[in-house]
């Protein structure tokens, strides 16, 4: 039969964003693909080099809707390199706690975006049911629902708020239950495991190779995680360890991606509790913003040619910020902000990872992925 | 069993940072290239990564050495900065990071996958998990280039094409280098993250600039920022 190219995208349910995924296919068979990005490219890179260290925060937050958190602590420990801020260890617990419940919410978006894709509209009600739980605990300690522009250079923002940690189990209790219902939903439904099982096969080793990190390579049956291998924060005073799925020996396929993802919810909301019992000072106690417990003294300036970096594990894998600090006259700005957003390098390996399946699959193991286009763009 | 707290040993890794270089500098030492163990200088554990200060003919050479020799399995990051500030010998700077992540496919037994868990606590010497920074600088030139590595990390192919289309650093080597983020028809040259491009805010009289001409003024116009 003749090859023919076939354009999904820029407007397609598959895509989760704005993009274009060229299909070159043969019959049914996929037998070439080319991702075509950058239709919401924003130019973050280089607005931020005009404005102040603590503005870009704000931007952060902005590269990701799904996850914002995440991204913004990301440049947060970043420019801490850069300026060689020590942090309190009770704003390192407020921090994890933020950034793990940004996790859960995350997952949870991906999930309830994934289970429509392969045919399973209740998914997605059950899940942003659950985000919401998740978001409304984020709103309180961040102040709005989604962009919540959270941490400071040297601590966060705002203490936790009074009765915050009651609420927060007793949510954590049901979202624990209700992961439960979401097994029961979709690891019993045939149609969705005949639909992710033994399609879009990817091995660990080859992921790595290509860039791919984070959840994706977990399941692939290696436990590699940047909050372990480069430990920031307080990871290493929590009891936890990183979620891992035993794949086939060809490699992960969707349902090892789903079932990894579903493992760390648990493992992050976990931690959460656990760091609610463990924050110094109690979790009950409340500090004034801007308090030295909550909050270190920190430079508005870097010097000229200083340079940071800083690995994050983000939602999608291993996202980091490059910043160079000063210029000529402007040490209040960075000279160069560089982001790596693990997406950015995920949708092309993705994309060549459903070569020579139907274009049926395509959903499927895209969706698997979990692609955010706004970290993609930039 | 349960780790708690798993974290790598800060002093084991500084002692896998200086090996490598220690490695990096018997072989590459006569030939201006300068590698040192670092340590992060923010958080409250203490973290330590290979620098390297690399010129551009070496880029290669060190790039397969680091793959095949230092188990640098992973191109995290490729990225350029154009400095038309600073001296004529480091006009362009590319910056590369890696990592040693040591993921490897997990083993097989009786036709059943065994998932690798390392035990972040006790691993040692090439099993360490490691971040390399490698600064290239380029000196002044119109067309700045560095070799391609996109076929020793499959992963460095998208980062070089971002960093031609924005930066306009060109890797020698690479196949089908095209735009991927400004459109595809964006002028041959244009590269918007060079210096010659400013915004509108990056001069201080114009940041309160109002758009909408409300002509507003700053309570701190004319002061040095």
């Amino acid at each position: 039969m003749a090859e023919m190219w076939i354009s999904m995208g820029p407007q397609h349910p598959m895509t989760h964003g704005l993009w274009t995924l060229k299909v070159k296919v043969d019959g049914e068979t996929v037998v070439d693909t080319e991702p075509d990005l950058g239709y919401i490219h924003r130019g973050v890179e280089k607005i931020c080099e005009a404005r102040d260290f603590t503005q870009i925060t704000t931007y952060c937050d902005r590269l990701c809707y799904a996850s914002a958190n995440t991204w913004s602590h990301s440049y947060i420990y970043a420019a801490e390199d850069l300026m060689g801020v020590e942090v309190p260890e009770r704003a390192e617990y407020i921090r994890l706690i933020a950034t793990e419940l940004q996790r859960i919410a995350s997952h949870l978006m991906w999930l309830g975006a994934y289970c429509p894709d392969i045919g399973n509209l209740t998914g997605l009600v059950w899940c942003l049911r659950e985000r919401e739980l998740m978001m409304d605990l984020l709103q309180e300690l961040g102040g709005s629902r989604m962009h919540y522009n959270f941490p400071r250079i040297g601590g966060v923002k705002r203490d936790l708020p009074h009765g915050f940690a009651q609420r927060c189990k007793v949510k954590l209790d049901i979202f624990l239950d209700r992961i439960q219902e979401y097994e029961a939903l979709l690891d019993e439904s045939t149609i969705f495991l005949i639909r992710t099982q033994g399609v879009g096969y990817a091995k660990a080793a080859d992921q790595i190779n290509h860039g791919v990190t984070g959840p994706n390579v977990r399941a692939a049956g290696h436990n590699y995680d940047v909050r372990w291998a480069h430990p920031y924060s307080v990871y290493d005073e929590i009891d936890w360890t990183p979620s891992l799925e035993r794949p086939s020996i060809k490699g992960a396929d969707c349902y090892d991606r789903y079932r990894v993802r579903v493992e760390e919810m648990r493992e992050s909301a976990k931690m959460v509790m656990q760091s609610l019992e463990q924050i110094p000072g109690g979790a009950n106690t409340y500090h004034d913003p801007g308090d030295p417990a909550i909050l270190a003294k920190a430079p508005s300036r870097a010097k000229d040619g200083e340079t940071g970096f800083h690995h994050y594990e983000d939602s999608r894998g291993e996202s980091m910020f490059y910043l160079v600090g000063g210029g000529e006259g402007r040490g209040k700005m960075p000279y160069r902000v560089s982001i790596r957003s693990p997406m950015f390098i995920t949708i092309p390996y993705a994309s060549k990872c459903m070569i020579g399946y139907k274009i049926a699959d395509i959903p499927a193991i895209m969706g698997s992925f979990d692609p955010c286009i706004g970290e993609t763009d930039r | 069993m349960k780790i708690v707290g798993m974290r790598i040993n800060g002093a084991i890794q500084r002692e896998a940072a200086e090996s490598v270089c220690s490695a990096l500098m018997s072989d590459f030492g006569d030939e201006e290239l300068v590698a040192e163990a670092a340590r992060h200088s923010g958080g409250r554990l203490e973290r330590h990564y290979v620098s390297i200060d690399c010129p551009p003919a070496l880029w290669r050479l060190l790039a397969e050495t680091l793959s095949s020799e230092h188990g640098a399995d992973h191109c995290s990051m490729i990225t350029g900065i154009h400095w038309p500030e600073k001296s004529p010998d480091m006009q362009w700077q590319v910056i590369i990071h890696l990592m040693r992540t040591t993921v490897r496919n997990p083993p097989s037994k009786e036709k059943i996958t065994q998932p690798i868990a390392v035990d972040a606590t006790i691993v040692q010497g090439d099993d360490m998990p490691l971040e390399f920074e490698i600064r290239i600088a380029i000196p002044e030139t119109r067309e700045p280039a560095v070799a391609s590595v996109a076929d020793i990390w499959v992963g460095a192919d998208w980062n070089e094409k971002e960093t031609w289309d924005l930066v306009g650093i060109d890797f020698e080597g690479h196949e089908g280098m095209r735009r991927v983020l400004l459109p595809h028809e964006t002028p041959a040259g244009y590269h918007p993250l060079q210096k010659q491009h400013k915004l509108r805010y990056h001069d201080y009289e114009e940041m309160y600039d109002d758009p909408q001409g409300f002509q507003r003024k700053p309570v701190d116009k004319g002061r040095v920022k």
